[in-house]
């Protein structure tokens, strides 16, 4: 297994968005596309990632509905809202220019960009 | 068998009331398992590692619900719930620091609101500090007065001032004359005063320089009071024409609500002051007549140096004035404050310095209470902690509670701060600048409240803050040792400034005592006084005030009871009316004349013959005036004691002659007889020696219209003022009369210091039972600590006794030492109190073995009754409680 690296403050809200951006997930669904997509490089303490889920929600940029998943259980879908997407795009651009600068300082530029 | 897991595990999550987000966990730990088990784990360890995978469930719930907007109110709401129950369960706490509360901040917000105005507040003219009172003083008048002759040399030659304004000596009665009469105070300013003090009248305008002058057009202002009161407020008041003693005269102003004259004056009608220097310098022997003068300090000059600037001019203005008044008259320059306020500042300092002091008392107190709390809370503090409360909550609590007792204490000071106002002010007698106009004062409410809150929630906080530690979860609560030391130190001062609370306060009742007991000379029961108010424009001349009054007294000694009718100019015990003069302006025929300047003063009083008999003043040698000298032509005197023998050491003044200032040339005067002495000059001040002349019946000897008449009568005073208004109004009955009872006058005149000694007996009372309860607390709550000692001790075979003894002695030992610390400051700073006192010594014997003892058996009560509470100490019961 490869080794799990803490989450950055304020990265989370930005893998939640992102994964939900594809489309509607429940809570579990987002954790496991999380660590699918990272290759189990971020592994979600589940313990942050519902607080997570429930700050979104009450900012207003996800919303949530109760649906039967495909093996016809309850449960708690997020879909992101419209303010969802344009703030997803903003922190997207922040991160972008976020971990160029980082990698401008770090001596990594060329490397990072291509 | 997954069933049965997912079963169970449903049981170890949701106990609770099933919430979405219950159900979200669940539908997430169900899938983290069946994924597991599907990639072929052991259900078991598949769930072992699924629960571990995500982590403590519970704070999870615990964050997901802190997202939401507005969480901590919800929270807040608990721990105004959690306080409430702590107070229910523990009363005494929450009632002893709410009482604290409201007494400290009460009592200092309501002394503050009334010694702001007279030490802190601005005065309420533009730029105050800037304004002063200038002139001379001598040792008859200590206000400051100028002649015309140098005002108009000053304002010539003065540098230090920008401007100079001036105002006649005080208020005269005046006469409004017309359907609805009414006797007024009237006095004059010149045009450019009220520019000088930042005000302008609030209708109307200021007088004109055109107006301000001899013969200018006959204008007034009027007082905001006379406008609203007999006006009703009207606007078009201004251009009428309004009747004031026979002159009619044109109203072209009302002054502002609020303005005060600068000498405090209560003047209805203002005219121009019409200053004339043409006349000054011939009037009055070319000295002018008198003025108060005030002055505007030009920027950058201090009144020290305006002092220095103004002496030489002084110095020259003395040349005018004879020899033996020189060395007494001084230059005086001061600032309107000190001039408003002089004679109340040392109460108000000391009653400030009070006021401090029970504040400082109740802080402790509130500090004491709030770290006795706490030390017995620890226990549940450590409880709390251990089954997963956060230190941050634990504070957020704590700080909840101390705020709520703050916020319950500062409505009730502030409750009770409007309540003594209120108090004070119809307590206050007349005479102290501005107490009608005193209210509570927000600032210093704020101030006062954020101070003892202060203490409360520093206080509060210290044991929250303390991270409980498992000890306090297995062994009894315990106070730590340093906590312990602080409050003793804290009841120790608490003790030690009640002390000087306490000998500041029986220092001043001692002096009232004296105050009242005193011998004032004169007979005080059965005597009527009375005085008519004559319109001077009427009663015009000496001769037409005489034949009023001998007419008065013939009708008053008609009416059944009476006993004695006099007459005089002026009456003691106050000063009111009295015309003192030197000391060395008597000489006596034969005699070298004393050198001027000392010797002091001499009360003198023009009086008829049976005044000695209204006022029961003994005659002790020679004789009293006759009834018929008041037809003769001789000069006639009576001394007090006190002169007779100033003047006549080891002689008898029977029969002697001298000459006064008065009546110079002749035959001089002639003294007929020796009275004892009177208290002359005040309630509280040393009696000056006396001199009465008789008041004949001729007209010169009744020239400045001020006279009281005072009955003695057998009758009660409530049946004869009728007979006497009545008896006055068969003579004149547009002449207004005012009558009061001797003893009452003189009950007003110790009103002042009444007043002061209430006050300061009820701040020394509230801090003693603050710092008795603060006493009482202390060892009650000791020995509830030590119970578990004492149950030992009691085991091993102690006595009741020796229980007794070890609790009283911790409380001893604190009350000793508070006390002796607190003698030692009162001794030491009583001397701030010697200008209050009268006839006590600062180091006054009996208050400093008087206020001791009572402390000490207060003391001894406060120790006591906790003590029995630990003699009772069951050992048995104790110690199997463990």
């Amino acid at each position: 297994m490869p080794q799990s690296t803490d989450l950055l403050q304020g990265t989370l809200d930005l893998l939640i968005l992102q994964t939900l951006a594809l489309e509607p997930m429940h809570g579990w669904g987002v954790a496991q596309r999380i660590q699918q997509l990272s290759k189990d490089v971020l592994q979600i303490g589940q313990g942050s990632l519902y607080p997570a889920l429930y700050r979104l929600e009450y900012k207003g940029w996800i919303r949530s509905e109760w649906q039967i998943t495909e093996n016809n259980r309850r449960a708690k879908y997020y879909r992101l809202t419209q303010t969802g997407k344009k703030q997803l795009a903003t922190e997207l651009a922040t991160w972008d220019r976020l971990s160029l600068a980082i990698a401008s300082v770090l001596g990594r530029a060329t490397e990072a960009s291509s | 068998m997954i069933s049965e897991l997912l079963a169970r595990l449903r049981f170890l999550i949701f106990r609770k009331r099933r919430s979405e987000l219950d159900e979200e966990i669940e539908f997430h730990l169900e899938y983290a398992i069946t994924t597991r088990i599907a990639a072929g784990m052991d259900p078991a360890e598949a769930r072992r590692q699924a629960l571990i995978e995500f982590g403590g469930i519970e704070p999870a719930r615990e964050q997901c619900e802190r997202q939401r907007p507005g969480w901590w109110i919800g929270t807040v709401i608990q721990d105004v719930h959690y306080a409430f129950r702590g107070f229910g369960r523990n009363p005494l706490f929450a009632i002893g620091v709410l009482i604290t509360l409201a007494l400290g901040i009460g009592a200092t917000t309501a002394v503050f609101s009334v010694v702001d105005r007279i030490l802190f507040r601005p005065l309420p003219y533009a730029d105050p500090s800037r304004i002063v009172s200038l002139g001379f003083v001598h040792s008859l008048e200590r206000q400051e007065f100028v002649m015309g002759r140098f005002y108009v040399e000053w304002q010539k030659d003065q540098a230090p001032f920008s401007v100079l304004a001036a105002q006649s000596t005080g208020v005269h009665n005046c006469d409004l004359v017309e359907d609805n009469p009414a006797q007024l105070g009237c006095i004059s300013f010149q045009a450019n005063f009220l520019p000088l003090f930042g005000i302008s009248p609030v209708l109307g305008r200021n007088f004109l320089p055109e107006e301000d002058r001899p013969n200018g057009p006959r204008v007034v202002m009027i007082s905001y009071g006379l406008w609203e009161g007999h006006y009703n407020g009207d606007r078009g008041i201004l251009g009428r024409m309004i009747n004031v003693d026979g002159d009619s005269v044109r109203i072209v102003g009302v002054l502002p609500r609020d303005f005060q004259f600068p000498a405090l004056e209560a003047a209805d009608i203002v005219s121009p002051f019409a200053f004339d220097p043409a006349i000054q310098l011939k009037v009055n022997g070319g000295f002018g007549y008198p003025e108060r003068v005030f002055a505007r300090l030009k920027p950058g000059v201090s009144v020290a140096q305006s002092y220095a600037q103004m002496q030489p001019l002084f110095n020259g203005d003395l040349k005018w004035f004879p020899l033996s008044a020189k060395s007494e008259i001084r230059l005086s320059i001061r600032t309107l404050r000190d001039k408003e306020t002089q004679d109340v500042r040392p109460v108000a300092w000391v009653l400030f310095g009070f006021v401090l002091a029970v504040l400082m008392i109740a802080c402790a107190n509130v500090a004491g209470l709030m770290m006795a709390r706490g030390a017995a809370r620890q226990r549940e503090l450590a409880v709390r902690s251990a089954i997963g409360a956060s230190r941050g909550r634990l504070i957020r609590q704590a700080l909840t509670e101390a705020l709520l007792l703050s916020f319950a204490g500062g409505v009730t000071g502030l409750a009770m701060a409007q309540a003594l106002i209120m108090v004070f002010v119809r307590l206050a007698p007349t005479g102290i600048p501005f107490i009608s106009r005193a209210h509570l004062d927000l600032r210093i409410a704020s101030f006062a409240a954020l101070l003892s809150c202060l203490c409360g929630v520093i206080f509060g906080l210290a044991a929250a803050l303390q991270k409980p530690g498992l000890a306090a979860l297995n062994a009894k609560a315990s106070m730590s040792r340093s906590h312990a030391f602080l409050r003793r130190s804290l009841v120790t001062a608490q003790i030690a400034v009640s002390i000087v609370l306490l000998s500041g306060a029986v220092l001043m009742l001692r002096s009232f005592s004296k105050i009242e007991a005193q011998n004032l000379g004169i007979e005080t029961g059965g005597v009527l006084t009375m005085k008519a108010a004559l319109p001077w424009w009427r009663y015009n001349t000496d001769q037409k005030v005489m034949d009023f009054y001998l007419r008065l007294e013939t009708s008053l000694r008609r009416l059944p009871g009476t006993f004695a009718v006099g007459m005089a100019s002026s009456i003691p015990p106050g000063t009111g009316g009295s015309q003192s003069f030197r000391y060395s302006d008597l000489v006596v025929q034969g005699k070298p004349p004393a050198p001027p300047g000392i010797g002091g003063n001499v009360t003198g009083r023009s009086v008829t013959p049976d005044y000695f008999r209204a006022l029961n003043i003994p005659i002790i040698r020679g004789r009293n005036f006759a009834e018929q000298d008041r037809a003769g032509n001789e000069r006639e005197a009576i001394l007090s004691r006190l002169l007779a023998a100033r003047l006549f050491p080891n002689e008898d003044p029977i029969g002697k002659r001298f000459q006064s200032d008065g009546f110079r040339g002749g035959a001089g005067t002639i003294i007929v007889g020796m009275a004892d002495n009177v208290k002359n000059n005040g309630l509280t001040d040393q009696s000056d020696p006396e001199m009465y002349t008789l008041r004949r019946s001729v007209s010169d000897d009744w020239s400045g219209n001020r006279l009281i008449v005072v009955i003695h009568s057998v009758m009660p005073a409530s049946t004869i003022e009728p007979w006497i208004r009545s008896e006055a109004a068969s003579i004149d009955r547009t002449v207004p009369v005012e009558m009061e009872p001797l003893n009452q006058t003189i009950s007003r005149m110790a009103d002042r210091p009444r007043f002061e000694t209430t006050l300061l007996g009820f701040f020394a009372l509230t801090g003693l039972v603050l710092a008795v309860v603060g006493l009482y607390g202390l060892i009650a709550f000791m020995t509830t600590q030590r119970t578990h000692e004492i149950g030992v001790r009691m085991a091993l075979g102690a006595t009741r006794a020796n229980i007794l003894r070890l609790i009283a002695n911790d409380g001893l030992r604190i009350a000793v030492f508070g006390l002796a610390l607190g003698l030692g400051t009162s001794l030491a700073m009583s001397r701030m109190l010697k200008a209050l006192l009268f006839h006590v010594s600062v180091f006054d014997p009996v208050t400093y073995i008087v206020v001791p003892l009572l402390l000490s058996l207060v003391a001894l009560i406060a120790i006591l009754i906790p003590a029995r509470a630990g003699i009772r100490v069951e050992p048995a019961v104790t110690l199997r409680a463990e």
